[in-house]
């Protein structure tokens, strides 16, 4: 995802603001990190560069 | 996973098992979806704009036509193996959006950004009356004051259902995919009565700007 993005994100659950933390980038695009709620704190995963922003009691409990 | 004689409705009517079988069936569901549907290139006619959305955008066909529209096109989609075939088709064809993996009735989407989004062929997989309205109403929420939308689910007056188009209420049932193998995919589907179309609408968040069926579906245009 392009960190541009976050100006539209947020939690799906509350809808506050996320905060980005980055594991990984490639130029613009983040390949791999965690955008967390700043109001519950639930962390979302970004994996190949897509954010899992299911709530959580949709989330898998592994990466498939 | 085959699906067993013994297999009911209700064995598919959650939102994890739809997103486990567009998983299973990502690869040729999207092979087939190749060309966007004419109601929506007709919608799209009238969009300009800095943002568009596409709710349950599959390998992202009608993301592909809204890209010519607007300036950042978004989609979302519940299935991570729907979402890769989205990123191989704008490798292959040139085009870039933002992907999410997200549920439709809980969009992680800030209020008010969205100047035109498609909601086609996704609501009707959302198992209670609830999360559909639910859905509308988080649409709502996304739109800009001069957002608009397109909303689309399969409803009783397709010729494939033996049912009445002027029934009050429509119905759950499944519909199989057939992969490539022979083998089927049950895919659990609430089917709309066109009255039932517009009363969720009403529930909903969302302004009703028209209502109509074609092909066998229901279509609405609706702002915030």
């Amino acid at each position: 995802m392009q960190e541009e993005l976050m100006d539209i994100l947020c939690c799906p659950v509350d809808k506050h603001e996320l905060e980005l933390e980055v594991d990984d980038r490639e130029d613009d695009e983040i390949l791999t990190g965690r955008l967390v709620c700043t109001e519950c704190g639930e962390a979302y995963p970004i994996e190949d560069g897509i954010p899992n922003l299911l709530p959580p009691d949709m989330r898998d409990e592994a990466p498939a | 996973m085959p699906a067993g004689d013994g297999d009911s409705v209700d064995d598919h009517r959650s939102q994890a098992r739809v997103r486990e079988v567009y998983d299973d069936i990502a690869d040729h569901f999207a092979q087939t979806r190749e060309y966007p549907w004419p109601e929506v290139e007709e919608f799209l006619d009238d969009i300009d704009g800095t943002r568009g959305l596409d709710v349950g955008c599959g390998n992202g066909r009608h993301l592909e036509a809204m890209a010519d529209c607007v300036d950042h096109v978004i989609g979302v989609d519940v299935s991570r193996q729907l979402l890769g075939t989205a990123t191989e088709r704008m490798a292959e064809r040139g085009w870039s959006g933002a992907l999410l993996q997200s549920d439709a009735a809980a969009l992680p989407i800030q209020s008010g950004t969205i100047d035109a989004a498609v909601y086609v062929a996704t609501l009707h997989h959302l198992p209670t009356t609830e999360q559909r309205r639910a859905s509308l109403t988080d649409l709502a929420r996304v739109l800009t004051e001069e957002g608009r939308a397109l909303v689309s689910a399969w409803s009783t007056a397709h010729d494939r259902f033996d049912a009445s188009a002027d029934a009050e209420e429509g119905f759950d049932t499944t519909v199989d995919w057939t992969l490539p193998s022979g083998e089927t995919v049950p895919r659990y589907y609430h089917i709309y009565a066109p009255a039932e179309f517009e009363d969720d609408l009403a529930a909903s968040a969302l302004t009703v700007e028209s209502v109509r069926v074609s092909s066998g579906n229901c279509y609405a245009e609706v702002s915030g």
